[in-house]
């Protein structure tokens, strides 16, 4: 078990040097970025509140929808990571997964480490901006979370990230039969945002889609994450919605084993 | 240490027709064919051997590593690695089986060397002290100490073949894939690499399978070869064999004295079958014949001709397997060719 942790750490460690062996692609990928889809939605929410002339929408005023926006910039590059660009579909697609089974270590367990090592950036800018947050002006800045807060946000984004990784691999397996399934990573991309708070907030969509959202994987990549850290949820809230949370990583993880196992029996290799 | 019975792989192959209204069509309905990739492979691999598996592009020879290796699934027969089935990946066959693939670059792009080696070191569990030593050892037998710490991407060809090498052996591997390992490499990188692949198998005493397209690195390093055509094993048996019973020539080469007279050379030859002139000039001749008329013809032209110097040479092996791979039809060689090997004389030197 030490021994695997000590690989596994090792692997994390390797892809985070990796992150930053490019340091024009790093701050870009940090700075420019966060600025980049922050000017988007503040132009547009700005000019949605001034449009409809309302103080609020869904119950929530422009300054708390421009901090939830900013939350689901830093929050939703941790739960995402690099996605599909170190995945199952691409190894499959170039045969570069053959070198994964010559090692005697567990590939998912390497890919995720991977995954995980890659998110460095997406952390430094998290740090960064978060603690940049209050400085903000407009009402947008006031942001006290306490201590809890942030414990039950980190521990929600930690576990986010895991479902997020989970949800791509039955869809990056497909790559055994289909070759390419590129189109379903942004089919997963999108529905996720849409249906997981990262385009809108959950509370701007009716009850009865709230009711069935609620027992689907994607309110707990973002929206969870978010509003533990907006202070917005006691504890059995989160608890509850933790517990969904693992049930859907479970689910997806025997479902991706079968799926694996059936389909690796088809793998050829290509390009050797 | 390789024990292999009966061993197949059909791969299914979608064939697409040409041009747009082909590819239109294949969105609805594709035609799959089944390819025989390899077609019941049997033989084995012995501790300490290198086997030189030969065969045109797309014979099977990849293949047939990549199922000993345990990356594909055969779709029949046995194989046994170490005493395990290699598809099955347990983790005792991973830590004592290594690939070298020389058409595909394995360590981590963006990575030193001596970075890459390290995480190999925490995939393979390699003890501290044995780690630091073989990485020593290994890094001054192929010469690249000095570029441990650039990134892979930067080196070399030959350099990166070197690390690939390194990273593939640093676990002390019992089995050793080694697919096209000088592919692409200069003359001097390639007779590295073969003295190098000789001093690990001294030292260590793997079993060993190579495939390449070069025939210096089989002659070099395989004491025996496979011969594999369209998917079927069609030679098994030492290299000296191949030529025994497939090379039916040898070539006389002559050096005649300056200022030798002209002679009618085909009525000298007679009317012998199978008997072809290669070469016919001033002071040289070169002259390709049955093995059994050699010694005859050879004594009828040093009576004959004033000559300087007088060589039989072995047919360029090169030639006989080629001969051996494009020939049509046939199938695994016959036992009786098979048989034991007889010591291939050497050139034969006869002083004029």
């Amino acid at each position: 078990m030490t021994r695997a942790l000590r690989l596994y750490s090792h692997v994390a460690s390797v892809e985070a040097r990796k992150a930053m062996s490019y340091r024009a692609d790093f701050w870009v990928n940090v700075i420019l970025s966060f600025f980049a889809q922050l000017g988007v939605m503040w132009y547009l929410w700005q000019a949605i509140f001034a449009t409809t002339g309302q103080a609020t929408i869904g119950g929530w005023d422009l300054p708390a929808m421009l901090r939830y926006y900013i939350l689901v910039i830093l929050a939703g590059k941790l739960v995402r990571g690099q996605e599909m660009m170190a995945g199952l579909s691409q190894d499959i697609y170039d045969g570069g997964l053959s070198r994964y089974l010559l090692y005697p270590a567990s590939y998912w367990a390497f890919k995720y480490a991977q995954h995980l090592g890659s998110l460095l950036p997406s952390l430094v800018q998290f740090l960064l901006f978060f603690l940049c947050l209050p400085l903000l002006p407009g009402g947008v800045g006031d942001f006290h979370p306490g201590a809890a807060a942030l414990l039950m946000g980190a521990l929600a984004m930690a576990l986010g990230n895991l479902l997020y990784w989970l949800l791509q691999l039955p869809l990056q397996a497909v790559a055994f039969w289909a070759d390419n399934v590129w189109s379903l990573g942004v089919l997963l991309r999108f529905i996720s945002g849409l249906l997981g708070g990262a385009m809108l907030p959950l509370d701007l969509f009716p009850d009865s889609a709230r009711r069935v959202l609620e027992w689907l994987p994607f309110a707990y990549l973002f929206d969870l994450p978010v509003r533990a850290l907006m202070g917005q949820l006691d504890p059995a809230a989160w608890l509850k919605g933790m517990a969904i949370c693992a049930g859907w990583c479970l689910a997806l993880y025997v479902v991706s084993g079968k799926l694996w196992r059936s389909g690796e029996r088809g793998y050829t290799g290509v390009g050797i | 240490m390789i024990e292999v019975q009966a061993l197949c792989k059909d791969f299914h192959v979608h064939r697409k027709q040409e041009g747009l209204m082909g590819s239109l069509r294949a969105l609805v309905k594709r035609e799959t064919v089944v390819k025989h990739a390899v077609k019941a492979a049997t033989f084995h691999v012995a501790e300490g051997e290198i086997l030189g598996l030969v065969g045109a592009n797309g014979a099977g020879k990849t293949t047939l590593v990549k199922m000993l290796a345990g990356i594909i699934h055969p779709s029949g027969g046995e194989a046994r690695v170490l005493g395990h089935r290699p598809w099955e990946r347990t983790r005792d066959f991973q830590r004592h089986i290594a690939l070298i693939m020389g058409q595909k670059a394995q360590l981590w792009w963006d990575l030193p060397a001596a970075d890459c080696f390290l995480l190999l070191k925490e995939i393979y569990q390699i003890p501290e002290a044995r780690y630091r030593e073989t990485l020593a050892f290994l890094t001054e037998t192929l010469q690249v100490k000095g570029e441990l710490n650039i990134q892979i991407r930067r080196l070399s060809l030959g350099e990166r073949m070197k690390m690939e090498l390194i990273a593939a052996l640093l676990h002390q591997p019992r089995v050793v894939f080694l697919d096209e390992p000088t592919i692409g490499l200069d003359l001097s990188a390639q007779r590295a690499i073969r003295d190098f692949i000789l001093y690990y198998r001294e030292q260590h005493r793997p079993a060993m399978i190579l495939t390449s397209h070069y025939m210096e690195d089989i002659e070099r390093l395989c004491e025996r070869i496979l011969i594999i055509r369209e998917g079927e094993l069609v030679f098994d048996g030492p290299l000296v064999e191949v030529m025994r019973t497939h090379a039916r020539h040898k070539v006389i080469s002559l050096q005649l004295k300056p200022g030798a007279p002209s002679v009618n050379l085909r009525r000298l030859l007679g009317t012998g079958r199978d008997v072809e002139v290669l070469e016919e000039g001033p002071e040289r001749i070169r002259i390709q014949a049955p093995r059994d008329e050699i010694p005859n013809l050879a004594g009828r032209l040093v009576s004959e001709l004033q000559v300087h110097d007088l060589a039989v040479e072995e047919v360029d092996i090169a030639t006989v397997i080629e001969g051996l791979l494009h020939a049509r039809g046939g199938g695994q060689a016959a036992p009786e060719e098979l048989a034991a090997p007889e010591e291939l004389a050497a050139p034969e030197e006869v002083a004029a």
